[in-house]
């Protein structure tokens, strides 16, 4: 169990390095720098000449790469080349905004997921399944853009009751968040609801037609007994690995969404870096949602070796 | 099944809850509006900064010169003005009685530590080149300021009007880009580009105190996303839709639109550098052949833009050239034969995404230009990189460029060796008119010398400009007080909102 738990985890910090060496040559790889991007037409002669010196950017790429990740190793993960700010100050707080979202959204969307997919996974077949079903495709068929867009049309333009897009300052407190992410919470959790729920019905289907429920009903234990001692534990299982994805998946998604709802998160601040080109910016953002995912995914395997007895003693060499 | 219908319920009521404080009134009149955080939240209040917070600055700092609605110089902190006979000094007397933010007096010593800033490396200031004719500032008194040109200017005052040169309080060069001391209609609060910069009304203004208590300017990166934020009420002000988006407002009860041109101009340089294009007559043959209504209505919609042909003066400019120019193809394929290419031409034009129109220009342009014969091949580029790569150094590549007054825009970018001469444009007589319309004394004068030099542009110029670009801005029903006149026109202190 520890050995496996310390392979894993060297697998993850591996898959973090490659990650990072693969953003760093793709942005190196675009044409233009920091200082093109940010001269335009005047970037030409002296000017620019002073401004990659300043930058340190007529260094090899190689050099600027290894310095950077010595720096990040220890912690310092440098200062932005666009916004003149340390990384981590820009990075800290648009994460929190974007953590706030997210866990919002896993909040409403999760219980919900399981509920209705349970729902629908007893109810098989039946008007109610049939609806849910169609309507979770429905939604996983939308793009999240149009998705959220579609809110703000009903919501905010034509009813006018909830702000479309967010114009609260990146740094104010959470608390003046709750009005502006309803939205965007919404749209997330409705996209991941769509998901998981799906997974859900089927594995709760599966459970259902096993040899072990057929044998608790033919010795009698009552229909909610049933479903709530052997059915729930056995088919949410397999579903946490699907949760974690999903999860990860919306790290990808909140970059959209937050383009969309003008949300000042991490999603929008990379995809104004890597216009920028604010190599730093990208690299540290692109190492946050690294982490993230594939602590998801960590989490999500130790979870499930935890839940299930038959993979906790089984032998790894 | 029970329970998830009452979670909904309560769900929707919540909504509702909240939905009903979003309305609440606000006791204050606060003017919203959106800005693109061009500089990625590294804007400064430093009107002569590279970072120029554009849209911050404008209620927060006036000009000594500013511009009437018939293109002609006005007085605003300069009173009035006079030059010497050969047009090398001139002399500004100064209001009296204005005051900074911080309740400092306006004075002369105020503009020479202006101009000494623009000069100064340091700031790495683009109106350095721009004002480069200034040799000298001096203070003669508390009020009056002399300015020595390097040569002659007959329309010096309106170097003055350009958008950056804007009085900021002697001493105070290396915090006026956060502390926005300015002696305009309104002062700075709070400045977070990113996020929401706050702007208050200054009782003290020298023109009258505005109606609005606030103006508040929110970081909005994503044009769909100021779109939205005006459809739903959010901001009051949206500076400026596309052709596309503009039915969203014009069909709409509670929105005003306004169209008006700007200087704003793209167009394709066909550079003479290259052994094509160094024939006056095939440079012309490529501009004659296009139907220029065609083009507008193609690429920005019949009211996105004004016919130019081919020069860079503004329709608005009082020293613009009203020409013709339907599209000429039997003359252009007259001129192609004359220059030696009979059987048609082939040429390449590098366009780019870089710009929402290029690309359309381009296509519409290679379509049109194959009634003449002019075969053209039109080259996609990465955006990243295309001012270093692309622009002045293909053989023929799309441009932009921003409003600018006639003398500004006809020197930087046509003038023989000037260094965004984007079309190798070199024409003694060009620069000679140029020249004299300096030295020329009289307005009539100057129109015609400007006008000939504009003339000149339309029979040998490389630079193909189909169109000036009109603007269309969108303002709540309630707000008012917005001239029909491009942004760093308006006059802050007589907005309102009801």
């Amino acid at each position: 169990m520890l050995a496996l738990l310390i392979k894993r985890l060297l697998l993850a910090a591996i898959t973090i390095a490659i990650v990072v060496g693969i953003v760093f040559i793709a942005v190196e790889a675009l044409p233009g720098d920091t200082c093109t991007a940010f001269l335009g037409r005047a970037a030409q002669g002296v000017r620019l000449e002073t401004c990659q010196e300043e930058f340190g950017l007529n260094r090899p790429a190689l050099v600027r790469f290894s310095e950077w990740v010595f720096a990040a190793v220890q912690g310092d993960l440098g200062v932005s080349m666009a916004r003149d700010t340390e990384v981590s100050e820009l990075v800290g707080i648009r994460l929190r905004n974007t953590l706030l979202l997210g866990l919002s959204a896993c909040l409403v969307g999760i219980p919900l997921a399981i509920m209705l997919g349970v729902i629908a996974g007893l109810w098989r077949d039946r008007p109610l399944d049939i609806g849910l079903s169609t309507f979770a495709i429905m939604i996983m068929t939308i793009p999240e853009f149009v998705f959220g867009t579609f809110l703000i049309l009903v919501f905010s333009i034509w009813l006018g009751w909830l702000p479309g897009i967010v114009i609260t300052r990146p740094d104010a407190p959470i608390q003046d968040f709750l009005k502006d992410i309803i939205l965007p919470v919404i749209a997330l959790a409705g996209i991941m609801t769509a998901h998981i729920l799906r997974m859900v019905r089927t594995s709760v289907i599966d459970v259902m037609s096993s040899e072990y429920v057929k044998m608790a009903t033919l010795k009698g234990v009552p229909y909610w007994t049933m479903v709530r001692r052997h059915v729930l534990p056995n088919s949410l299982i397999p579903t946490i690995n699907l949760i974690a994805l999903t999860i990860a998946w919306m790290l990808g998604g909140v970059v959209v969404l937050e383009v969309v709802f003008n949300y000042p998160g991490i999603g929008r601040l990379i995809v104004d870096a890597i216009g920028d080109r604010d190599l730093p910016l990208v690299q540290a953002i692109a190492l946050v949602l690294a982490i993230i995912y594939v602590g998801l995914n960590l989490a999500a395997d130790i979870l499930t070796l935890l839940l299930n007895p038959k993979l906790r003693t089984m032998k790894f060499q | 099944m029970k329970t998830s219908s009452t979670l909904i319920t309560a769900s929707l009521l919540l909504i509702v809850a909240l939905g009903l404080t979003a309305t609440n009134v606000n006791a204050e009149t606060i003017l919203r509006f959106g800005h693109p955080v061009g500089s990625g939240g590294k804007e400064s209040m430093d009107p002569i900064h590279t970072n120029r917070f554009f849209h911050a600055i404008l209620p927060v700092y006036n000009k000594l010169v500013r511009i009437d609605s018939n293109g002609l110089p006005e007085p605003s902190l300069a009173e009035s003005w006079a030059s010497s006979d050969n047009l090398t000094k001139w002399t500004f007397n100064l209001r009296q009685g204005v005051k900074f933010h911080d309740g400092s007096d306006f004075d002369a010593e105020d503009v020479v530590d202006l101009f000494s800033r623009i000069n100064d490396p340091k700031y790495e200031s683009p109106l350095a080149s721009a004002l480069a004719l200034v040799d000298s500032v001096e203070a003669l008194d508390a009020h009056t300021v002399v300015f020595n040109l390097a040569s002659g200017h007959a329309d010096f005052p309106l170097l003055l009007v350009d958008y950056r040169v804007r009085i900021t309080p002697s001493g105070h060069g290396d915090t006026i880009g956060t502390t926005g001391i300015g002696t305009g209609p309104f002062k700075l609060e709070t400045l977070d580009s990113v996020g929401t910069t706050a702007l208050v009304r200054n009782d003290q203004y020298w023109e009258g105190a505005s109606k609005l208590d606030r103006i508040e300017i929110i970081g909005i990166p994503d044009s769909q996303a100021r779109v939205q934020a005006m459809l739903g009420g959010q901001i009051d002000w949206l500076l400026s839709v596309s052709a596309q988006q503009a039915p969203l407002f014009t069909n709409s009860p509670t929105f005003v639109t306004q169209t008006f041109p700007s200087g704003d101009w793209k167009g394709i340089s066909f550079s003479r550098e290259y052994e094509k294009f160094k024939d006056s007559r095939v440079r012309k043959a490529l501009r004659i052949v296009v139907d220029r209504v065609a083009m507008i209505a193609l690429v920005v919609g019949e009211k996105g833009g004004t016919v130019s042909c081919d020069t860079p003066v503004a329709p608005h400019d009082q020293y613009r050239l009203n020409m013709n120019c339907p599209p000429d193809i039997e003359g252009a394929k007259r001129l192609l034969a004359e220059a030696g290419y009979p059987e048609g031409i082939d040429v390449e034009v590098s366009t780019s995404e870089m710009d929402q129109h290029w690309v359309n220009i381009a296509e519409v342009y290679q379509q049109q230009a194959a009634a003449a014969g002019i075969r053209v091949k039109v080259n996609m580029e990465p955006p990243d990189g295309y001012w270093n790569e692309v622009w002045m150094q293909h053989p023929a590549f799309l441009s932009l460029w921003s409003s600018r007054p006639a003398d500004q825009i006809l020197n930087e970018a046509f003038r023989s060796g000037a260094s965004w001469n984007e079309s190798r444009f070199a024409s003694d007589e060009f620069d000679s008119k140029l020249d004299m319309a300096r030295q020329a004394s009289t307005y009539e004068e100057r129109a015609r010398l400007y006008g000939e030099a504009q003339q000149i542009l339309f029979d040998e110029g490389g630079t193909f400009i189909p169109y000036h670009l009109n603007v269309t801005r969108v303002l709540a029903k309630n707000v008012g007080g917005f001239g029909e006149v491009d942004d760093l026109h308006l006059r802050w202190h007589l907005i309102y909102k009801e």
